[in-house]
C-alpha cells in the first residue's frame, strides 16, 4: 500500500510513522509508567488518617488536575531553568521532551491517585479487619491484601488514562518535540515553499501543502491507536462488575 | 531567592489590558463551549439512552471519533480542513475556537448524560407508565430531572475540561489567555511573572467553577433512595 | 675539492628538502589544528574542542532556513552554515549535533546550555541583545507583505484597521503593535498557520520575511507581495553572554565565509534557480557591509 502513495506523501508518511510514532510512544509510555507508580503510592497514602499527609497529597492532586497540562509543561520548561540557575541544580534544566513527560506524569499521577483512593476505599472493611486479625501491620496489610484487590479495580481507569495520555502527548507539539503531530506540522511547513533536494536537485513544494490530507491521516492514526484501547477499558469495566 | 526578589508586579500591571483581553476571550469561548456541550450532550445523550434509530448510531460514531482522537488534532483539522471543504465554511477564528471545544465537550457530555439517563432506576419509569404518562412526558418529568442530577459530577468534569482546553487554542492563533502570556514571555522574557499569571488564573477559574457547581449539586442532591 | 663542494651542496639541498618535507607533512592527529591554522581562525572554545563536535540549535519547521528534508535530515541555509562551522572546526561536516528549536524555546534552550550557539533565523532586537550576544550578521532579511491580488492595500499606511497575520515573538509582531495600533494582529506559532489565515480570508495580509513569502507568492497565483520593504534587520547567530572565545571564533568564521563568498553558494544550494536574483542582496558578499541597527529600535520606527 505504501508504494502507491503520491510522490509528496512518501517522505511525509515515513517521517510521521518512524520518527513521530516512536516519540509519541516514548512520551506516552514513560508518562503512563510514572503516573502509575507515583499515583498508586499517593492514592494509597491518601487513605491514611494522618491529616498533614492527606492535605499535602490532596493539594498535589488539585493543583496538577486543576491546571491545563500545557500550562504545567510551560512551567516546567520555561520556569524550572531559572531555578536551576539559582540553586545550581543542572537536573532542573529539562529538555522539551522531558518537560512534556514530567508534565503529563504530574497530571496522570493525580488522576491515578484519585482513582486509587476510590479503589482502596471500595475494599470492604472486612478485608482490613481479617488481615489485621491475621497479624498484618498497616504496610503488610496494604501490600499483601488490599492493593492486589484494589489494583484489579484500577485496571479500567488505568487503560482509560493511557488513552488520555496518548492523546495528550500531542501537547508536546507546542514545544516542538517531534511526536506525531509535530512531524506532520513540519512536513506541511516543508511543503509550503519550494525547497531544493541536495542530491536530485528536484524542487518540491509551494502550491498545495496538503495540510488537510496530512492532518486527516494523523486523525485516523490516533483513532486506530486509541479505539481498541477504549474498547479494552470498557470490556474490563464490564468484567469487573462481578 | 532572587527569583522572588526580582518578581516584577509592575510588568503584570503594565500589560493588564492585554492579559485581561486574553482572559475575556478564554471565558467567552468557554461559556459558549460549555453551553453548546450541554445542549449537544442532553439531546444526543437522550437519543442514545432511548435508542432512537439513526440518531443513536450517528451519535455513537460522533462520540467515538471525538473521544479517540486528541483535541489538538481536532483543532488543527477544523482550522485547516473545514475551509477547504467549501467557501461557505470560512468562518472567523473565534467561531472555529468555540466550535472546536464545543464539539469535543459535546461528545463527552453525550456519554455522561446517556449514563445518567440509563441509571435512572427502571421502576420510576415503570411507575410513570403505569400512571399513564406518555414516553415523552416520562422523559421530561422523570428521566430528565433525575438523570440530570445523576450525571452532575461527570458533566461538571467535562465543563471544567472544556475551559482548560481553551488553552490549547494558542496553537492556532486565538489570542486567549495562554497565547497572550506566551507571547509576552517570548518577547520580554519575564518568565515567572507570566507563568504566575497563568497558573493563578487557571487554578482560580477551575476551583471556582468546580466549587460553584458542587454547590449546585448539593442543593440538587437526590434524597437517598429507599 | 670540487667533489667536496658538490657533496656539501647536495647535502645542503637534501637537508633543506627534508626540512621542508618535515614541515609540510603534518601528522594525522594534527589535521584539525592544521586546518584551523591554515584558515587562520582563533582557537575553538574549550568545551567545543573537548567534545569534538558542535551542538547547534536550528529551526526544523522553517524552510528555507531550517527544516527536515525528504531524506529526513536537517536542511536549509542555517543548517548549511552550521555544517560549515563543523567543517572549519573539525574538518568534517558531520561533527555537529542539531537540536530543533522554536521561536519561544530557542533562547531558553541556549541559556540552559543544551546548545553552544543558535542559528535559527534570529533577528536582531535590542531587547534580545540584553539577554544574549549576537554574532556578525549572516543574512539580511527584509519584511514584506503578502496580500491577495484583490487587495486594497497600496501603502504601509493602509494597514491601519486591517487584520495582519505574523508569527509569535517576531520583529513584525512588535512592529505592528507599535506602529499600527488600530490594526488587529493575529499571531501564530508557525508561518504556515499564518499563511492559512491569509488564504482563508481571516486576515488581510501576512507580514513576514521575504525569503519565505517569495516561495509562496511564486507558486500561488492568487497571492502577491507588495513592493514595500521594511524592517530590514539582519539575522545573527545567538551566543551566550560572557563567552568571548565563542564569539571570537564565530565572528572570525563568518567573516571568512563572507570573504570567500560562501554565503552566496549556500543560498544557491537552498533555493530554486528562479529565486537567486531576488535574494542576491540578502546574503553577505565579499564587498557588502552588514550591521545591526544598534542605537535604533527599528520596530518603533513607524512610517510617518
Amino acid at each position: 500500500m505504501l508504494d502507491r502513495l503520491p510522490h509528496w506523501a512518501e517522505p511525509v508518511a515515513d517521517y510521521i510513522l518512524h520518527t513521530g510514532v516512536k516519540n509519541t510512544l516514548i512520551i506516552a509510555g514513560t508518562s503512563v509508567f510514572l503516573s502509575l507508580v507515583v499515583g498508586v503510592l499517593l492514592g494509597t497514602l491518601l487513605t491514611i488518617k494522618f491529616l498533614p499527609i492527606r492535605a499535602a497529597i490532596r493539594s498535589y492532586i488539585e493543583i496538577w488536575r486543576g491546571l491545563p497540562i500545557i500550562v504545567t509543561i510551560f512551567i516546567l520548561f520555561f520556569g524550572l531553568p531559572t531555578l536551576a540557575d539559582e540553586l545550581h541544580i543542572e537536573a532542573l534544566r529539562l529538555s522539551e521532551i522531558k518537560a512534556a513527560i514530567l508534565g503529563l506524569s504530574l497530571w496522570g499521577s493525580a488522576q491515578i491517585a484519585e482513582a486509587t483512593r476510590g479503589a482502596v476505599q471500595s475494599i470492604p472493611r472486612e478485608q482490613h479487619e481479617a488481615s489485621a486479625a491475621l497479624g498484618f501491620g498497616w504496610v503488610g496489610r496494604h501490600v499483601n491484601v488490599i492493593l492486589p484487590q484494589a489494583l484489579r479495580r484500577l485496571l479500567p481507569p488505568l487503560v482509560s488514562l493511557s488513552v488520555n495520555v496518548i492523546q495528550n502527548s500531542t501537547l508536546a507539539q507546542i514545544l516542538g518535540v517531534p511526536e506525531i503531530l509535530e512531524t506532520a506540522e513540519r512536513s506541511t511547513e516543508r511543503l509550503s515553499i519550494p525547497t531544493v533536494d541536495p542530491v536530485t536537485l528536484e524542487v518540491e513544494g509551494g502550491g498545495d501543502n496538503h495540510a488537510f490530507e496530512i492532518y486527516g491521516a494523523v486523525f485516523v492514526l490516533f483513532f486506530l491507536i486509541s479505539f481498541p484501547l477504549t474498547r479494552l477499558a470498557a470490556f474490563l469495566e464490564r468484567r469487573l462488575v462481578v | 531567592m532572587t527569583v522572588l526578589a526580582n518578581f516584577d508586579w509592575s510588568y503584570i500591571w503594565e500589560h493588564r489590558d492585554e492579559l485581561r483581553h486574553g482572559l475575556r476571550l478564554t471565558l467567552e469561548i468557554s461559556a459558549i463551549g460549555i453551553a453548546g456541550a450541554f445542549a449537544i450532550g442532553l439531546i444526543l445523550g437522550a437519543a442514545r439512552a432511548h435508542r432512537i434509530p439513526v440518531i443513536s448510531q450517528l451519535a455513537a460514531i460522533y462520540v467515538e471519533l471525538i473521544r479517540n482522537t486528541p483535541i489538538l488534532v481536532q483543532i488543527f483539522l477544523l482550522f485547516f480542513g473545514l475551509p477547504r471543504l467549501s467557501d461557505h465554511l470560512k468562518f472567523e477564528p473565534f467561531t472555529y475556537a468555540w466550535l472546536a471545544v464545543m464539539i469535543w465537550g459535546g461528545a463527552f457530555n453525550t456519554e455522561n448524560f446517556r449514563a445518567g439517563f440509563e441509571a435512572v432506576p427502571a421502576r420510576y419509569r415503570e411507575a410513570a407508565f403505569a400512571l399513564g404518562f406518555t414516553r415523552i412526558r416520562t422523559f421530561l418529568n422523570i428521566t430528565l430531572p433525575i438523570g440530570f442530577r445523576i450525571s452532575l459530577p461527570s458533566t461538571i468534569n467535562t465543563y471544567v475540561s472544556v475551559m482548560k482546553n481553551t488553552a490549547l487554542l494558542t496553537a492556532v492563533a486565538i489570542p486567549e489567555l495562554t497565547n497572550t502570556a506566551l507571547d509576552l514571555l517570548s518577547t520580554d522574557f519575564r518568565t515567572w511573572e507570566m507563568l504566575f499569571v497563568l497558573a493563578a488564573t487557571y487554578l482560580a477559574l477551575v476551583w471556582a467553577l468546580s466549587g460553584l457547581i458542587r454547590l449546585l449539586e448539593r442543593r440538587l442532591a437526590l434524597p437517598e433512595s429507599t | 675539492m670540487k667533489r667536496l663542494l658538490i657533496a656539501i651542496g647536495a647535502a645542503g639541498v637534501l637537508g633543506v628538502a627534508m626540512a621542508a618535507l618535515a614541515v609540510a607533512a603534518p601528522s594525522s592527529g594534527e589535521r584539525a589544528d592544521k586546518a584551523a591554522a591554515a584558515t587562520k581562525l582563533p582557537p575553538l572554545p574549550a568545551e567545543v574542542r573537548a567534545r569534538k563536535r558542535w551542538l547547534i540549535g536550528i529551526k526544523c519547521d522553517f524552510p528555507p532556513f531550517g527544516y527536515i528534508n525528504r531524506q529526513n535530515k536537517n536542511a536549509g541555509y542555517d543548517v548549511d552554515v552550521a555544517r560549515r562551522f563543523a567543517e572549519l572546526a573539525f574538518g568534517r561536516r558531520n561533527r555537529v549535533s542539531f537540536t530543533c528549536v522554536t521561536t519561544p524555546s530557542r533562547i531558553p534552550t541556549q541559556q540552559q546550555k543544551r546548545v553552544d550557539i543558535i542559528i535559527s533565523t534570529l533577528t536582531w532586537t535590542a531587547s534580545r541583545e540584553e539577554v544574549i550576544d549576537y554574532s556578525y550578521p549572516y543574512f539580511n532579511a527584509t519584511g514584506r507583505l503578502l496580500v491577495p491580488n484583490t487587495t486594497s492595500i497600496q501603502r504601509l499606511r493602509d494597514l491601519d484597521g486591517k487584520r495582519i497575520a505574523t508569527t509569535r515573538g517576531s520583529i513584525y509582531d512588535r512592529y505592528v503593535r507599535n506602529c499600527f495600533k488600530s490594526a488587529s494582529l493575529v499571531v501564530t506559532d508557525s508561518p504556515v498557520a499564518a499563511l492559512e489565515n491569509l488564504r482563508q480570508g481571516r486576515v488581510d495580509t501576512f507580514m513576514f520575511d521575504d525569503t519565505f513569502l517569495l516561495g509562496i507568492a511564486a507558486n500561488d497565483r492568487s497571492l502577491k507581495m507588495t513592493a514595500h520593504k521594511f524592517l530590514a534587520v539582519p539575522y545573527g547567530i545567538g551566543i551566550r553572554k560572557g563567552e568571548p572565545a565563542m564569539k571570537r571564533w564565530v565572528n572570525a568564521a563568518l567573516l571568512q565565509m563572507k570573504r570567500r563568498d560562501e554565503f552566496w553558494a549556500i543560498l544557491k544550494r537552498n533555493s530554486p534557480r528562479s529565486f537567486w536574483n531576488f535574494f542576491r542582496t540578502n546574503v553577505p558578499r565579499p564587498k557588502t557591509k552588514e550591521s545591526y541597527p544598534r542605537g535604533r529600535v527599528p520596530e518603533n520606527e513607524c512610517p510617518s
